[in-house]
């Protein structure tokens, strides 16, 4: 089993990669759906295994749960907020892409050196899992720094938060069960909240683009 | 009766939804937070006698002591003066008509949804239920702070979502941290419980405990409004509704700081000493000081000056934990309770202003003693007491703070802070007090306070601050004592 978990931590890892590569909203989203259908795969795989250790069915409801929220209603979501906001393509980014990934990669080379001199991360053997999830929550924190546009930002928190997820389950298995249903709740209607504030965005200054956000600036 | 207490705000959000007519809503606001502050009141005194409370029978939920009863008790005194003042303010602005009633419902539901999850957030046992709670009360006060939905209230609502919400993610990072550091110290049935990681502080392990508290405190400080993760708090308390700046600026700052505290105090515990969290605590202070102290002197909005002024009481409440001896803890509780007071008032007062003069401009504000006499009066005193000015409450516990640094022999930290504060001083001073000037009353503004319930609990807050600066009484001494050993152990 240990083989399949870290094969899914590398390619939650890649997929964050592959989420900094992405130039259109709808290939975020994407990408974005493909990152939390890997996650329910590995909460799930995770979820069989205490069952049949321990008899306890805690992290399979999680399982259940991240599949209906974070692989079906938030993509979906997100899909129906850009269609109604968006008028044409627009480039996205500050910066251009293979710069990004280069920065990428010295993220996760940072995370490898400065979690290798914490001790109890580090008995023995490194725990590579936790640095592959750590290194996703700063890709995403990048990810929302590099991008301009409003749902850009969203699809970055997520990613923040997906890493999170990730780093609970490799790092304490889990964090306990109300927690982590209080925490999926949390981010569903934060992201509710956070696609009707994209309306009015657009409503009142006719585009997403967050640059245009300078009224409070300065003041 | 803790359940209860959380009980009671559900109640109310479903009978606003329920309810149509506006006059049953003022209702229901009133006596939904006299309800809150009498069962707030029993819990006091239950804490008094007893020392904690938890309800074992009921899945061990629930954990309130002293220091968690200070600030549920100024959760619910700030709620009852803000739905109180509400009731007025509201009243007016629909005269205005920039409010209709379908949009009172909404802002009387997330208003009481924004007070059940401050609440949830300061009784719980667990570390993780907490956060859920904190992140909350961003998500219920996020719609509010945009609820003019001019553009400016929406860049200010999305900037404080977007911001608030990565932190707290952040503090999520550390506390799984902190879960990793009790592995094989705690049993799994208690992970993340206070109670059981204080008891336990010794046995935790250090390096993993120390990443974790720094990702807690950027993660938290930033809903505290700590320098550098403060860009948030001016925007978001400018373009708010009076009412719900003075429920941010007097409660969720202080929840948020909560958090902090329990943190901190497990991780000295830890050590045994406060090397490690006092070095940071009081950099990101003074740093916070700084930012608040040289911003004050270019601010054009009233509101805003008032927002780097909360700013810089966090940075001193920051401080003073950094410093963490008995009488600088005592002196950062009792700064907490006394600024919460002190700044609802003067944003409850903002809100009079506002109304009357229609702008958020200093300069575009004057005679107000003439226009508002009462208002003006308790701004006017009000801006020397968070300036720190004797005989105000905010001073005696400035005081305390700065003579604990002494005591301990820190003189540059003292100086630094005390020079600090007389920069914002001079601050507040030359840019607000030109509102108070001039006899001529301006054009088209009538004489007069527009929201008389407002006006006596305004009056009502400064008797309260005036008489706590001469005298604590005993009871919440004895309370503020009783936290002091909470956090410092012993």
């Amino acid at each position: 089993m240990a083989n399949y978990l870290d094969a899914l931590s590398v390619l939650i890892l890649i997929s964050s990669f592959v989420l900094m590569a992405n130039k259109r909203i709808k290939s975020y989203i994407k990408t974005f759906r493909i990152q939390s259908i890997m996650i329910a795969f590995l909460t799930g795989i995770m979820g069989i295994n205490s069952l049949l250790e321990k008899g306890n069915y805690d992290i399979l409801v999680v399982c259940m749960v991240v599949i209906g929220i974070k692989v079906i209603y938030i993509p979906r979501l997100l899909n129906k907020t850009y269609k109604s906001v968006e008028y044409k393509v627009e480039k996205d980014f500050f910066m251009n892409i293979p710069i990004l990934i280069m920065m990428c990669c010295f993220i996760v080379a940072f995370t490898y050196f400065s979690l290798s001199t914490t001790q109890e991360i580090n008995t023995g053997y490194l725990n590579s899992r936790v640095v592959n999830s750590v290194s996703v929550i700063l890709i995403g924190l990048l990810f929302m720094i590099s991008r301009k546009k409003a749902i850009g930002q969203i699809i970055g928190f997520l990613v923040i938060e997906n890493g999170i997820f990730v780093t609970a389950l490799f790092a304490v298995n889990g964090m306990p069960f109300v927690v982590d249903i209080g925490i999926l709740m949390d981010i569903l209607v934060g992201v509710i909240i956070m696609g009707i504030m994209v309306f009015r965005i657009d409503e009142k200054f006719g585009t997403t683009d967050i640059n245009q956000f300078n009224d409070l600036r300065g003041k | 009766m803790g359940f209860v207490l959380l009980g009671v705000p559900v109640v109310a959000v479903i009978l606003f939804f329920l309810l149509k007519k506006k006059k049953s809503q003022h209702l229901i606001s009133v006596v939904t937070s006299l309800l809150i502050i009498l069962i707030a009141g029993m819990l006091t005194r239950d804490v008094i006698e007893f020392g904690t409370i938890e309800y074992i029978k009921f899945g061990d939920f629930i954990y309130i002591d002293a220091l968690s009863i200070i600030i549920l008790d100024l959760v619910a005194i700030i709620s009852f003066m803000t739905s109180v003042y509400s009731v007025g303010y509201l009243e007016e602005e629909i005269k205005e008509g920039k409010l209709d009633c379908r949009r009172l419902k909404i802002y009387y539901m997330l208003m009481f949804s924004f007070i059940f999850t401050m609440l949830l957030a300061v009784i719980v046992k667990n570390i993780g239920v907490m956060w859920v709670a904190i992140e909350a009360t961003t998500l219920a006060s996020a719609f509010l702070v945009g609820f003019y939905n001019g553009k400016d209230a929406i860049e200010a609502a999305w900037k404080y979502i977007i911001i608030c919400s990565v932190g707290i993610g952040i503090a999520l990072l550390g506390i799984t941290f902190l879960q990793f550091s009790s592995i094989g110290v705690i049993e799994s049935s208690q992970f993340l419980d206070w109670t059981a990681l204080y008891q336990n502080a010794g046995a935790l392990k250090g390096s993993t405990l120390r990443l974790g508290f720094i990702f807690i405190l950027i993660g938290f400080g930033t809903k505290v409004g700590l320098a550098p993760m403060h860009t948030w708090l001016p925007d978001a308390h400018s373009q708010a509704p009076s009412p719900i700046s003075t429920l941010m600026s007097g409660v969720l700052l202080n929840g948020a700081m909560y958090g902090i505290i329990r943190i901190l105090a497990i991780v000295n515990h830890h050590f045994e000493n406060s090397y490690f969290t006092g070095g940071i605590l009081i950099s990101i202070g003074i740093l916070s000081m700084v930012t608040a102290g040289f911003s004050i002197f270019s601010q054009k909005e009233y509101k805003r000056l008032l927002a780097y002024s909360s700013i810089e009481h966090m940075g001193i409440i920051a401080i003073a934990l950094g410093i963490f001896t008995p009488l600088s803890i005592f002196g950062g509780v009792l700064h907490m309770i006394n600024h919460s007071l002190t700044k609802s008032m003067l944003f409850l007062s903002t809100g009079n202003i506002l109304q009357k003069y229609k702008t958020k401009n200093i300069i575009d504000v004057k005679s107000l003693l003439k226009v508002l006499p009462v208002t003006g009066i308790v701004f006017l005193l009000g801006l020397f007491a968070i300036a720190g000015t004797p005989p105000f409450s905010v001073f005696s516990s400035e005081v305390l703070v700065i003579t604990s640094i002494f005591k301990e022999n820190h003189f540059v930290i003292g100086i630094v802070i005390i020079f600090l504060l007389a920069i914002i001083f001079t601050g507040i001073v030359i840019r607000m007090f030109k509102i108070f000037y001039g006899d001529v009353i301006p054009e088209k503004i009538s004489v007069g306070e527009l929201n008389i319930p407002g006006v006596s609990m305004l009056v009502l807050l400064l008797v309260i601050i005036t008489l706590t600066g001469f005298y604590i009484p005993q009871g919440l001494k004895s309370l503020i004592d009783q936290a002091v050993g909470i956090i410092i152990g012993g």
